[in-house]
């Protein structure tokens, strides 16, 4: 059996044995992470993983994550966004037709929103968006083969948040960084950010943050501070913070 | 093989210093920088990407490659290079995920001083796995040739390249970390990187010859793909130094 033997830095301590060697290694296309002979139970695999044949095998570079009971997947940080159910975006109102927005999502394909999936619409009453507007929305339908399905309402019905965004600035980031904006606890440089401007901030999960401040001055110290933190310790992001706000002050 | 050192002071079987820098480019979906010492090629990806009707396919996404040369038009030479490249990310990219979006692949020589295909398969290589569309492995090309003297010699310049009785560009997959059992008598498969992707020759060279080329160029290629999964490693590490972990 061939095993990494470049594994340094030790596992963390689960608890259990680890379903493989390679959780919490960073992984590349092609690595084999387990072979399918030596486990029982059924496994939920994530992006960037497939079966092939008697094996899970790597499709994309990142770090191998296991959740117990049964989730394997690899995270890795791109610009270009895969759409996966239930994913918060940030989209681009493109064209508008009679039943549908068609909106830019930076997937391979762009996105269908009804024109009826928001809080109290009915066909008397349908939201005023015009090309080029900004939504704030989720996937409920993604697979390979269609447009993915967006809808700005939470299961329930209830808006909560989704819908248009007004004013304000987006700026592209990284998947990766996306995720680490709206990760718990809170991303440290939005935690120094916060500390001293106030400011409004949506995160979309396909690598479009949109900011909102009270001055352009604001917005864009918080854009340029985002974009920066990409490859920072936390440590170097508060010192990166302090830095930026200094010179506006 | 010959005692003669060759002109930069190598031996035959040394490769060039590599060095290979990942995601340079702002606009590209994902891009890479490999350089073999003087050889440098520069690889940008766009996609997936919807692409116009007639070029659509239901099944597969459709990969384009675009060669730029340093200077001058594109010409066949171009053509036939594009034409390699594609059928060698043909192995590896699986297209089938993707269906009805294209993919483009362009690439940009800096400076060639001979490997300039082998440069740029690896270059686009790492950008691939930049952009972050699934692949099924990586590949891993090196140059390799046979003087006049009869000398086998692995990663040539482009002196050496015009002087040499034929030179052969070789891509093999290369060796993924493995986590499979391996099962004692029935496996009859032998390990991946005996494979072959692509080979491309220019000039003439015996059967003899050029098996050895490939038993060189083989064993190079193990050093090819270490180097490029620590450069992916150390560019995973980067990125994610945001949260805390």
């Amino acid at each position: 059996m061939e095993v990494d033997e470049k594994q340094q830095t030790p596992l963390p301590f689960t608890g259990e044995a680890q379903l493989s060697p390679l959780v919490s290694q960073i992984v590349a296309p092609g690595d084999i992470v387990l072979d399918l002979t030596t486990v029982s139970k059924t496994l939920r695999l994530g992006s960037g993983l497939r079966q092939d044949g008697g094996s899970i095998t790597v499709m994309k570079a990142g770090r191998l994550r296991y959740s117990k009971p049964n989730k394997l997947w690899v995270e890795g940080s791109q610009r270009r966004y895969i759409p996966n159910i239930e994913d918060v975006v940030i989209g681009i109102v493109v064209d508008r037709r009679f039943e549908n927005f068609t909106i830019d999502i930076n997937a391979p394909t762009y996105g269908i929103l009804p024109v009826l999936a928001f809080e109290g619409a009915t066909r008397r009453n349908i939201p005023n968006i015009q090309v080029g507007a900004a939504i704030y929305t989720r996937v409920v339908k993604a697979h390979r083969d269609i447009n993915p399905e967006l809808c700005c309402t939470d299961a329930s019905g209830k808006s909560s948040g989704y819908g248009p965004l007004k004013g304000g600035y987006i700026f592209d980031c990284s998947t990766g960084l996306a995720r680490a904006l709206l990760s718990r606890p809170t991303c440290p440089v939005l935690e120094a950010l916060g500390k001293s401007l106030s400011f409004e901030i949506a995160v979309g999960l396909n690598g479009k943050v949109w900011v909102n401040g009270s001055t352009p001055e604001t917005i864009i110290l918080v854009s340029n501070a985002i974009t920066n933190a990409e490859f920072l310790t936390p440590a170097q992001q508060h010192i990166m913070v302090q830095k930026l706000l200094q010179n506006i002050q | 093989m010959g005692s003669a050192a060759r002109r930069d002071g190598r031996t035959a079987i040394q490769l060039r210093p590599l060095a290979c820098t990942r995601g340079l480019l702002n606009r590209a979906h994902g891009s890479a920088r490999w350089s073999q010492e003087n050889t440098c090629v520069l690889a940008a990806v766009y996609g997936p990407k919807s692409i116009s009707g007639r070029r659509e396919n239901p099944e597969r996404a459709t990969i384009e490659v675009i060669w730029k040369p340093k200077s001058g038009m594109t010409g066949n030479k171009e053509k036939e290079a594009e034409l390699v490249l594609r059928r060698s990310l043909d192995y590896i990219i699986i297209a089938t995920l993707h269906p009805n979006t294209g993919m483009s692949i362009i690439v940009q020589v800096i400076s060639d001083d001979g490997a300039l295909l082998a440069c740029a398969i690896n270059a686009t290589t790492a950008a691939l796995v930049d952009t972050g569309i699934p692949l099924s492995g990586l590949i891993a090309a090196v140059s390799c040739g046979i003087n006049k003297e009869g000398d086998l010699l692995l990663d040539l310049t482009k002196s050496e390249e015009q002087e040499a009785q034929a030179h052969v560009c070789l891509v093999f997959p290369n060796r993924p970390l493995s986590m499979k059992v391996e099962t004692s008598i029935k496996s009859d498969d032998e390990p991946v990187e005996h494979g072959l992707v692509t080979s491309v020759t220019c000039g003439a060279m015996s059967v003899d010859d050029y098996l050895s080329c490939l038993d060189l160029g083989r064993a190079a290629s193990l050093k090819i793909s270490e180097f490029s999964r620590t450069s992916l490693e150390q560019s995973q590490r980067a990125v994610e130094l945001v949260t805390p972990t």
